[in-house]
């Protein structure tokens, strides 16, 4: 029933691997071969066969447990590391399967939860690095993301937006376009100029609302004047500007 | 861009978007005020690394999943194709621009997301268009634009009214709101909002507007009907 399931979970999931990937994974598994090799040799110094293949098994189990999260994510990333990630597997799988219960409460959507989870950090391990900060918080979001996914199907909500773009790293998507900041450039030159032909009060206020950044609120009570009064000074002041840049267009 | 925002949602809601407990639509605005606010996204990041902390201190008990599998399932996922990260670095990702009458305006990551298949505009009295977004089967989200002049009836509601600012200005008895400004009214709060220079928002509620004051109180039915099919729609 289980193995039956994991089946279909994996059926649509199946990606093809081109050869020069699967080239490239044989090299690296042998390589990581090689490397376990050598470092029972040294460490086990003979021995009998059984004898020294259990204890490179353990000293290779050993050497990832001290590992800390970061570097085995790394080595996840970087070098698909297989040995690393069966480690962050017994780290976190039983933690991933508490969040989803507490989450669901239901013990096959965890399991789910937790199949769906570690297949991600897998996926997506090349993209962390260390100014993603710990690796403990990169996977808890992902995680965390995950669990929105789940529990927006159970509530059968409108597809098309999804945990990832909710909580997307913001790129500072709302920087203006340098075209567009040369013309505003342009524009802020040609009001400073005007700015000083107008009267000091309107000056004044242009000067708190936009340049200190007040709200009309906060700028009245600072210049101690009614907010009606401020108002009207910065309608008055803006349209005398408009005037002037519209003049020279 | 780096813009002053003044009003920003509340620690607590700010927590449990951290936690992903909020819904759909609260979330979007939450995720929408963040793209204009960096101390509330320092307060993100701060929330993240405490939750994963208290997560992984956490002992899940007897109660773990059956690991007997887990041979199998490493075999199964270590035999998938890794992300590269050169792919997603120059994924595109264009902002989405929304037109409205005199105006374009440039969308928020997320909200570039939601109206990214375009939106529907309607016009409602006073001046206020809406566009419907199907986003959360339990609470309204709509882009609303205010035309310049134009003012919303007095309202309450009863539950929680978010409302984002995008471009341009409204206020109401409270206060001025700019681009980034994140407004919450709770269900006691009567308000007014209204727009001179005209303003776009995303808002999101939870209920319908309940109207107290004059002849906008004849709607209240009515709107009432139109939410309540278009929750039935999408069931
Ligand atoms: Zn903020």
């Amino acid at each position: 029933m289980q193995a039956a399931w994991i089946t279909d979970f994996f059926a649509d999931r199946v990606i093809h691997l081109d050869e020069t990937a699967v080239v490239k994974d044989m090299h690296q598994l042998s390589a990581s071969y090689d490397r376990f090799r050598m470092s029972a040799k040294d460490l086990a110094h003979g021995g009998d066969r059984v004898q020294e293949r259990q204890t490179r098994a353990t000293v290779v189990k050993q050497v990832a447990m001290e590992r800390d999260d970061e570097s085995l994510l790394i080595a996840v990333g970087n070098s698909q590391d297989r040995e690393a990630f069966n480690v962050l597997f017994h780290r976190f799988g039983s933690k991933i399967f508490a969040l989803g219960m507490k989450i669901t409460r239901n013990e096959q959507l965890a399991n789910d939860l937790v199949q769906e989870a570690m297949l991600i950090i897998w996926q997506k391990a090349p993209l962390y690095d260390l100014d993603k900060g710990s690796a403990q918080t990169w996977i808890f979001t992902l995680v965390r993301n995950r669990c929105f996914d789940i529990l927006r199907k159970l509530k059968r909500q409108p597809d098309g937006i999804s945990a990832d773009d909710i909580y997307a790293e913001t790129e500072l998507e709302l920087s203006v376009d340098p075209e567009q900041q040369q013309a505003a450039e342009i524009q802020l030159e040609q009001i400073q100029q005007y700015f000083g032909q107008l009267p000091a009060p309107q000056q004044q206020v242009i000067e708190y609302v936009f340049m200190r950044d007040l709200t009309h609120q906060e700028a009245a009570q600072q210049l101690n004047i009614p907010l009606g009064t401020l108002k009207s000074r910065l309608r008055l002041a803006l349209s005398k500007l408009r005037d002037f840049i519209g003049v020279e267009q | 861009m780096t813009t002053q925002t003044n009003h920003h949602p509340s620690q607590d809601l700010l927590k449990t978007f951290s936690e992903g407990q909020l819904s759909t639509g609260m979330s979007i605005a939450i995720s929408a005020h963040l793209d204009y606010c960096s101390s509330c996204r320092q307060s993100v990041e701060v929330y993240e690394s405490e939750l994963a902390s208290e997560w992984v201190a956490t002992d899940p008990g007897a109660d773990g999943p059956q690991l007997s599998e887990s041979n199998i399932l490493m075999d199964r996922i270590t035999s998938q194709p890794q992300v590269v990260p050169i792919t997603q670095a120059t994924r595109p990702r264009r902002p989405v621009e929304l037109h409205m009458h005199e105006r374009s305006v440039r969308l928020p990551g997320v909200l570039s997301r939601v109206a990214e298949k375009g939106v529907v505009w309607k016009k409602l009295a006073g001046g206020i268009n809406t566009a419907k977004l199907t986003l959360d089967r339990d609470a309204q989200c709509d882009f609303m634009y205010m035309k310049p002049g134009s003012q919303a009836p007095r309202h309450t509601h009863r539950g929680l009214e978010v409302t984002l600012v995008l471009d341009g200005t409204f206020e109401d008895e409270l206060g001025e709101y700019r681009p980034g400004d994140f407004v919450l009214r709770e269900s006691t709060q009567v308000h007014t909002p209204r727009s001179d220079e005209g303003c776009l928002c995303y808002s999101v509620l939870d209920s319908p507007l309940l109207f107290t004051s004059g002849w906008s109180r004849l709607l209240n039915p009515f709107q009432r009907l139109l939410f309540n099919r278009q929750l039935r729609h999408s069931h």
